[in-house]
């Protein structure tokens, strides 16, 4: 596998992309870049323009405005030499069901001009040595979720464009292709994937782009994601009111939850929350609980997006 | 674009329609020799119950002009049916279970798959045209059909035929473009049906001889003696129908956006 990792040049690149379809925006001025051994994550909701930003990547949508490159060359239809280095899954897995896994590798591999046993390669790394021979209208929909991705993983490619790749796969099968794609990015593998599961991406990418409404609204690194995780000390006593006065003089700024709890997110607190406990009691206000709570994935997601976070 | 045909070829070979044509063109086999048994021993089939006391197989002669003829109006009419089909579901199938997205960013070219999903379809209805001329004149023979066999009757007959296939084999690139540009089964469908009542109605009105989607019938002789030969601009249409279909097609899934 050659890598255009020494020259620095990135698998794929946005430049202000923007696809527009009368007056819906559906990808709108995004700007970003995948590079060797690394996998990005494309997260947002459904209909948010991930799939949409894929297609152009992949010629397969014209851009409005904006070019997409791949591997320093801007992306066309008749550009063979670069799909040669690509592989790509898009949204639902597709097949012939009429014909077998095996086969429908083979048509895969003769279309891509890649030698015979890279169909075997494939069927190894997604684990369907036993249904080669099956037809692919007979599959499971996991299975045929790892056809897709087989498809996708022929030849090795340098860069991997995969669309919500977990989906259709059970638990054990989630971990399993999380492992195959981590070797492969390690390996010098550039991925770019969409998802809409926030947990499973914060698992799997090293960044992480946020797309709502067209927009790529935030653009973090896996370490980032977690840092911007909220977090809050909260607080219950016998006497909430006096906790929060007493709080207050201390030079907290505490808040009272809809049920009725006293929240404060001061770093201090966070940090230190053994000094609140005894501030308390020390006023004659012992606390009966008190826990650092943080925000879980789903609602972080909604918070960046400006959706309505649930209580 | 080898590797294009190798993939079309395999998939037209595993699905159902190489047998679901070759049945239709049977029928259509036996449907002739049908005929030209009731024209050759109406009497029999009158006993047999082949035929009904009122009717009338005035035009069907007992020749080998007459069967090859009813041979080249199956070819016509049959064929933009069953080849109309045949096209219909080599490009509308990767719509309609999504692969076609998988055929779009690949070293193989859009233009190569789209040639060879064109030539597999033609090839596979000359192939037809074949067994319908074979089995046909197989069956001419059991039937005992007088006339001089090895006479030059029979060479321009099987032409006629062979000739017809083609132009209609021709005209259903258009069922092509129609199932691209309509990411599917069904528009092509509503096409071929237009096709075949446009093909009908202009013939009626006279003005068949001209309209490319009416000579293949005119070409076969369908409509009888009364009506003209196909013009020379009616053949030029049949060949301008078939370039821009086919131009039309490549340029479709080369620049259209592929939204599904």
């Amino acid at each position: 596998m050659t890598s255009d990792a020494s020259t620095d040049t990135p698998a794929a690149r946005f430049r202000d992309l923007a696809k527009h379809y009368g007056d819906v925006r559906a990808v709108d001025g995004i700007s970003l870049e995948v590079k060797a051994g690394e996998i990005y994550a494309l997260l947002g909701l459904n209909g948010a323009g991930k799939t949409t930003a894929i297609r152009t990547l992949l010629g397969m949508i014209k851009p409005s405005a904006g070019s997409v490159e791949l591997f320093g060359q801007t992306v066309s239809p008749q550009a063979a030499t670069v799909w040669s280095r690509v592989g790509f899954l898009v949204e639902t897995p597709a097949s012939y069901p009429e014909l077998t896994v095996a086969e429908n590798l083979k048509v895969m591999a003769r279309l891509k001009r890649l030698p015979a046993n890279t169909i075997e390669t494939a069927i190894a790394q997604l684990g369907l040595q036993s249904y080669a021979r099956r037809r692919a209208r007979d599959l499971s929909l996991g299975n045929q979720q790892r056809l897709g991705l087989a498809k996708a993983l022929l030849g090795q490619p340098q860069l991997l464009v995969l669309d919500e790749p977990a989906n259709g796969l059970d638990p054990a099968g989630v971990n399993e292709i999380r492992q195959l794609l981590k070797t492969l990015a390690a390996q010098g593998t550039a991925i770019l994937l969409s998802s809409h599961i926030l947990a499973e991406v914060a698992r799997l990418a090293t960044r992480i782009g946020i797309i709502h409404r067209g927009k790529l609204i935030t653009e973090m690194t896996a370490e980032d994601l977690h840092e911007k995780v909220a977090r809050r000390l909260e607080i219950r006593t016998r006497d909430q009111d006096s906790a929060a006065w007493i709080l207050r003089q201390a030079g907290h700024q505490p808040h009272t939850t809809s049920d009725g709890a006293i929240t404060v997110e001061g770093a201090q607190a966070l940090e230190f929350p053994d000094q609140i406990a005894t501030l308390l009691v020390d006023a004659g206000c012992p606390p009966l609980h008190l826990a650092v709570h943080t925000e879980d994935l789903e609602t972080l997601f909604l918070r960046l997006t400006g959706q309505e976070v649930p209580a | 674009m080898n590797a294009a045909l190798y993939a079309e070829i395999l998939k037209l070979r595993r699905s159902k329609l190489p047998w679901t044509t070759l049945l239709a063109i049977t029928i259509g086999v036996a449907a002739g020799g049908l005929f030209m048994f009731i024209s050759l021993h109406p009497d029999a089939a009158r006993d047999l119950g082949l035929l009904g006391a009122k009717a009338q197989l005035a035009t069907l002669e007992p020749t080998w002009d007459s069967y090859l003829g009813l041979l080249a109006q199956i070819s016509a009419v049959g064929g933009i049916g069953i080849f109309g089909m045949l096209m219909v579901w080599v490009f509308g199938r990767e719509f309609a279970e999504h692969t076609a997205k998988d055929l779009l960013a690949l070293p193989t070219s859009r233009t190569a798959i789209v040639l060879a999903k064109f030539t597999v379809a033609a090839g596979w209805c000359f192939l037809l045209t074949g067994y319908l001329i074979v089995a046909g004149l197989g069956v001419g023979w059991w039937l005992g059909i007088p006339g001089p066999a090895g006479s030059g009757v029979i060479g321009a007959g099987v032409a006629r035929v062979v000739i017809t296939a083609a132009l209609t084999i021709a005209l259903t690139a258009l069922f092509g473009l129609a199932a691209s540009a309509g990411r599917g089964y069904l528009p092509a469908i509503g096409t071929l049906f237009v096709v075949l009542f446009t093909a009908q109605i202009v013939a009626a009105l006279g003005y068949g001889q001209w309209f490319p989607f009416s000579v293949p019938a005119l070409h076969a002789g369908i409509t009888g003696s009364g009506q003209p030969a196909p013009a020379v601009a009616g053949y030029l249409g049949v060949a301008a129908v078939t370039v821009i279909s086919v131009a039309a097609t490549a340029w479709w899934w080369l620049h259209a956006d592929h939204t599904r």
